[in-house]
């Protein structure tokens, strides 16, 4: 059985169907990058499997227990929350906290840790991306490159079944992106299951084992690396990949 | 021309005005907190626009800011006894209402109407929280009320605690009014002396001089709480125990203040 299992998300803002009954499957250890062009409810899948967005239909199955999407209880909501983590695209950091403080922070408020074990486990995780000469700095003093490792490891500490990536490298500058790539690369080598929005094709050629083609909500193409790069099928994904310059135009064929 | 201002007697009768403080001070407390606390309140009602709720604050802060603070102390003292009266008559009840000291009046009048004001700023200092850290909170799995309690309320309470001190400042003028619920509180207790000597101007200066001392406290008050939530320009030096070093500068200038050579560095 897979470890998450969507079925049925469905999601509209007014009138704009966003996501159309997506259903989608995640193994364990997998790392999974959702691309496609903008607007077709990449974000948006990623922030309705936290429920950061209510969508209009859908169950999700983690580790096998069964949310419905569309719950109004705020217990449910918070049981699911506490199976993922998220990385932001504007990093997200806790602004009035260090460092150090914001990797303790979910440690001590929703795992109940005491501060001496969330210190130990917060000092490691900053210790793995790279960050412990920085432990006591606050956000405002950390470059943006700096703040997403932070927002990373304040992610996996939380030892999350799913880790949820929305665009973690877009609003670094771009001799910043390298540094955020390493440390996604490690969590993935390190067999965190991990869910990822990115532009950044050719990392997610690397890293990714598994890369999703999502258009006009729903699920165009799935596949391997290979398959999506190689062997495009649908045309729709050989005209995005032709656009973002990852495929020769000559192999587009009508 | 004899004796036209008694400088000495400005002086003189401070002492005195001063024994009346601490009602002034238990005043300002007890209206400061019922002041946060319905402000909160209200302004967590609007922020998340509750049905009925919402048009009812809408209505009190509008009334509340609407009349004048003198004629809500007196809605105060002259409504809450013949409300309670209804009670009594209604309900069968038996509130001693002549029992109820004045004081209490001119708390829940002053409370009240600072919490219409408060209500305003602290909404506003809630709107301005990063709407991306409550989602980073709420993803972390933090209920709404810890969201409130870990994300909103220290990084609203840093913004607002300027025109909140503000707003303190005046409450504690505001205190001046209560002799309208004969409370006698320090201008209350001038008002008196001055009756007997009839050395009004004298009183006056003797309060104004009170008022702006306790006001010049609060402010150096105010401004250590500030530095206290703000997040420090420069990343603060450490010791191996994360406990904050005081910076360089501070130690510089006691070393110089007490002629010691600067060591210069670290």
């Amino acid at each position: 059985m897979s470890l998450v299992e969507i079925r049925g998300l469905s999601k509209k803002f007014g009138n704009n169907v966003v996501l159309d009954h997506v259903d989608l499957d995640i193994q364990k250890g997998e790392v999974v990058a959702i691309i496609g062009p903008s607007g077709t409810g990449k974000s948006t899948l990623l922030r309705c499997t936290n429920l950061l967005e209510k969508p209009e239909s859908g169950t999700i199955t983690i580790d096998g227990k069964k949310y419905e999407l569309t719950t109004k209880s705020s217990k449910e909501k918070l049981a699911l929350r506490q199976h993922t983590e998220m990385v932001f695209q504007q990093f997200n950091l806790f602004k009035q906290k260090t460092a150090l403080e914001n990797v303790m922070e979910g440690l001590v408020v929703v795992k109940k840790l005491s501060r001496e074990e969330a210190r130990k486990i917060a000092l490691e995780q900053l210790d793995k991306v790279g960050m412990t000469d920085r432990i006591y700095h606050y956000p405002k003093h950390l470059s943006g490159g700096q703040q997403q490792r932070v927002a990373i490891s304040r992610a996996l500490a939380m030892q999350p079944q799913l880790l949820l990536m929305d665009e973690p490298t877009s609003a670094l500058d771009p001799e910043l992106v390298n540094e955020v790539l390493v440390t996604i690369r490690r969590a993935a080598q390190e067999g965190n299951t991990i869910l990822l929005v990115t532009h950044e094709m050719g990392f997610v050629k690397s890293v990714a084992n598994r890369i999703i083609f999502l258009e006009n909500g729903r699920i165009v193409e799935d596949g391997t690396p290979k398959d999506i790069f190689e062997n495009p099928k649908s045309d729709r994904l050989k005209e995005f990949l032709i656009n973002i310059n990852m495929l020769e135009g000559l192999e587009y064929s009508i | 021309m004899a004796n036209l201002f008694d400088l000495e007697l400005v002086f003189a009768q401070i002492p005195t005005i001063l024994q009346s403080l601490p009602v002034t001070l238990e005043l300002t407390a007890i209206a400061l907190v019922i002041g946060l606390m319905v402000g909160l309140l209200i302004a967590i009602i609007r922020t998340n626009k509750v049905p009925v709720l919402t048009q009812i604050s809408i209505f009190f802060v509008s009334f509340m800011r609407g009349t004048p603070i003198i004629v809500q102390l007196y809605l105060a003292y002259f409504g809450i006894p013949i409300a309670l009266k209804y009670v009594n008559f209604y309900y069968g009840t038996d509130y001693n209402i002549n029992g109820i000291p004045g004081i209490v009046f001119a708390m829940v009048a002053l409370g009240l109407n600072q919490s219409a004001f408060d209500s305003e700023t602290i909404r506003a200092a809630i709107q301005s929280v990063d709407k991306g850290q409550i989602e980073a909170a709420k993803s972390m799995g933090m209920s709404g009320w810890k969201v409130l309690k870990r994300v909103i309320i220290p990084q609203a309470g840093s913004v607002a605690i300027l025109p909140l001190g503000n707003s303190l400042i005046s409450l504690i003028k505001g205190t001046s009014l209560a002799f309208t619920c004969s409370v006698i509180e320090i201008t209350a207790q001038g008002k008196i002396l001055a009756g007997k000597n009839y050395r009004y101007f004298e009183v006056y200066c003797s309060l104004a001089i009170i008022y702006w001392v306790i006001t010049i406290i609060l402010e150096q008050i105010l401004k250590r709480l500030e530095t206290k939530v703000s997040i420090p320009d420069e990343v603060p030096e450490r010791d191996s125990n994360g406990k904050i070093i005081k910076t360089k500068k501070i130690k510089k200038s006691t070393r110089s203040l007490k002629g010691l050579p600067d060591p210069g560095g670290v």
